[in-house]
């Protein structure tokens, strides 16, 4: 059964799953972990609600200050994050740094961040840490996050007086299974149960489906479905998809996501200020902590004034004699980020192009996120379609939170009188998962967008005589090469028949249930007989921890050749 | 819970027709302890992981429309057994039968949405004698969970009836 991979329960309940949905539940809150905001929201009982904090904002800051013992972090803090951002104190952008080995270009990226981030370019996990009076203290996005969840969920507590313990996460739709494990263990260190975790656009499409079945564009079951697709852009990624709604039922066609976002508009318009930075700030000293905060804090400013004016004047003082005076204009601005652009504009032709719809079938066209306030955002999206007007009805900051408050009640099994819950999201997987066959290669067993819960089954075999055993890695990704791909896990299957090659059939089947679990079977049948050879090994993944990239090197040098499998032609 | 062990998880994943047998269980039994008690007694798998479902009932029965539905009828027909049969709206204890049940639906809606896959399937399946309509966990789940389900009252096939148990 679906045990969740972490349960660190808090009190001695019982574990979420099994109680829920027949006494009528605990319901499920839903988060939006955002790169740069978070925000929480509830279903009330009739609609949605974005839960408040202390100061009244809907939206909180994503970061964590480590200041003496206890660190804090934005949801409850008092300080602007503006001021604790030039002491090298707060730790923010984790939902890029989460899951990431040292080798990957994000981490590269987040180097010139006012906190340290070391790598070593080995495929472990980078070296992040804050400082601390004068002393860096080390710390992982995971406990970072955990420290943000705690104060999120003590804030829920308060406002909705129950204790809360389910919850509905989005995540990125670029986000690759490991990277979800480090989220659930995240929730779990913070006391919290993740009942579902859904790719940005499609909590996004649950909320566009509950507007359709309300605005009585249909009634229940009229086949006239509607395609939206929606453009998400936040700080940290940028996701599509293409859904097709009717009757309430959100039918996800395809994913497409990428790690681009306003981050990389923020450090390109830095580099762009100042072309020397990163020289200028190696050193990590707190003067130089202090000059990249400054730095960062005015680009921010000025992309953000640049959304409503045509032109900004930057006057900044960084210290050690350093001054920028500047003026930048739109244009200026959207030429520095052209690449990241271009990027947007390629994510949402793939998205089409794997829904095989047509512009032209397109109902809707939905941004939403930090960064569809940016005019270029917009124009890039609605001069794809061909100056279609964007869809109004969302708030683009609150539309995901939304889907997930919704999602929350839908799965803790609500049911409402108006039938305004009648909802469901069938969702896609976002990436495709196969096993390193063929040599170096990665044979797609679970092609992308395909709907979920699925089951794939393929046939391998030996590629040498007398093999006995053989090594079932598990990838996720779309290249072709496996290390174009996450590694999630590695088993053997031994007892092989002594035969020569190419006989012993090795059947791979993998499973994906509603809630996203991962299992992955292989057993052996010899030719003419149905029946397996040895037991049918089930093994769930992802099984590898830290230092995957390490992992896979070790694996494919040490076992590559001598445990191979290729793929044996389906026979028609 | 039967999707533990290996062996269980399996058969109860296999579709096989020769446990036509066994449609004998009443209509109103729930679809979950028809599927455990069906994987308990079905112990060996000749295919062991038999995802395809097994010829003998056809698409158009998985999705309660008429051979001559317009493609309309099977978008509309699809959704509302995703609105009953997806793991996300069954209760916790029917979790893994909806599951195979859900997976059935998509794939027989995956062939009769797409016009060519569609023209092929009725060649391929208006060559056999006749469809020996089986009972199976999905036509016990579906029925079961369908059952007072408005849409059904004016569908032109009568399933109460075309049953042969």
């Amino acid at each position: 059964m679906a045990e969740p991979a972490y349960t660190v329960a808090s009190d001695g309940e019982t574990t979420g799953d099994e109680k829920s949905s027949f006494t009528f539940p605990e319901m499920a809150i839903g988060i939006d972990i955002g790169t740069s905001q978070c925000s929480v929201a509830v279903w009330n009982g009739s609609q949605v609600e974005l839960l408040r904090n202390t100061r009244n904002q809907k939206m909180m800051r994503s970061y964590v200050t480590f200041k003496d013992d206890i660190p804090s972090g934005g949801v409850s803090s008092q300080l602007s994050h503006e001021q604790e951002m030039l002491s090298g104190a707060a730790i923010f952008n984790m939902k890029r740094l989460i899951g990431r080995v040292d080798t990957d270009p994000v981490v590269h990226a987040s180097k010139n961040l006012p906190f340290l981030v070391q790598t070593l370019d080995i495929g472990v996990r980078p070296f992040i840490a804050a400082l601390v009076n004068n002393v860096w203290r080390s710390t992982t996005p995971e406990e970072v996050l955990a420290i943000f969840l705690v104060e999120l969920r003590a804030m829920a507590e308060t406002q909705l007086k129950r204790p809360i313990r389910n919850v509905v996460l989005t995540i990125p739709v670029s986000f690759s299974r490991f990277q979800v494990t480090r989220i659930e263990r995240a929730c779990a260190m913070a006391g919290l149960h993740v009942l579902r975790l859904m790719p940005e656009p499609t909590a996004v499409a649950l909320l566009y489906a509950q507007q359709q079945q309300q605005s009585g564009h249909e009634n229940m079951g009229s086949g006239s479905e509607r395609i939206a697709l929606i453009f998400n852009m936040g700080a940290g990624y940028c996701d599509v998809a293409l859904t097709a709604t009717a009757g309430g039922v959100s039918q996800i066609k395809a994913l497409a996501g990428n790690t681009i976002g306003g981050e990389d508009l923020l450090q390109n318009m830095m580099q762009h200020l100042l072309p020397d930075s990163e020289n200028l700030f190696s050193r990590h000293g707190i003067n130089e902590i202090k000059s990249m905060g400054i730095l960062r804090v005015a680009t921010q400013d000025a992309i953000h004034k640049l959304s409503s004016q045509t032109s900004v004047q930057i006057d900044v003082d960084l210290g050690n004699g350093l001054k920028i005076c500047k003026v930048v204009d739109q244009h200026e601005f959207e030429e520095v980020n052209r690449e990241v652009f271009e990027k947007c504009e390629r994510l949402v032709h793939q998205c089409l192009r794997d829904a095989k719809i047509e512009i032209e079938d397109v109902s809707d066209v939905i941004t939403v996120g930090g960064c569809s306030y940016i005019p270029k955002v917009k124009n890039l999206v609605t001069s794809i379609f061909k100056g279609k007007e964007l869809y109004n009805g969302m708030n683009p900051l609150e539309a995901a939170v939304s889907g997930a408050a919704l999602e929350g009640a839908v799965a803790s099994g609500v049911s409402d009188p108006f039938g305004t819950l009648d909802l469901l999201t069938i969702q896609a997987t976002p990436l495709a998962i196969g096993i390193r066959a063929d040599g170096n290669n990665v044979v797609p067993v679970i092609p992308r967008n395909t709907t979920m819960p699925a089951r794939r089954e393929m046939t391998f075999t030996t590629v040498h005589d007398n093999q006995t055993e053989s090594l079932i890695v598990v990838y996720e990704g779309e290249g072709k090469k496996v290390d174009e791909n996450h590694l999630l896990g590695y088993f053997k299957i031994m007892g092989i028949p002594v035969a020569p090659k190419g006989v012993p059939e090795i059947d791979v089947c993998m499973d994906i249930d509603a809630s996203n679990v991962l299992r992955v079977l292989a057993g052996v049948r010899m030719p003419g007989s149905p029946k397996p050879i040895i037991p049918v090994m089930e093994v769930r993944m992802p099984t590898v921890d830290d230092g995957h990239g390490w992992c896979a090197e070790a694996l494919n040098k040490t076992y590559g050749s001598t445990l191979d499998l290729v793929m044996v032609q389906p026979k028609v | 819970m039967f999707a533990s062990s290996p062996t269980s998880f399996l058969s109860a994943v296999s579709f096989q027709p020769t446990t036509a047998l066994k449609s004998s269980t009443p209509r109103n039994t729930s679809s979950t302890k028809f599927v455990a008690s069906y994987s308990t007694k079905e112990t060996k798998t000749p295919h062991f992981f038999a995802t395809k479902m097994a010829s003998s009932i056809s698409l158009y029965e998985i999705l309660g429309i008429s051979t001559s539905a317009s493609c309309h009828e099977i978008k509309t027909a699809y959704r509302k057994l995703a609105r009953v049969c997806h793991p996300d709206v069954v209760a916790m204890n029917q979790k893994e039968t909806s599951t195979n049940d859900f997976m059935k639906i998509h794939s027989a809606y995956l062939t009769l949405s797409n016009p060519e896959k569609r023209a092929q399937y009725d060649r391929e399946t208006y060559n056999r004698p006749k469809w020996n309509i089986s009972s199976s966990s999905l036509t016990s789940a579906t029925i079961a969970s369908m059952s007072g389900f408005p849409v059904y009252a004016h569908a032109s096939r009568n399933w109460e009836t075309d049953q042969c148990w």
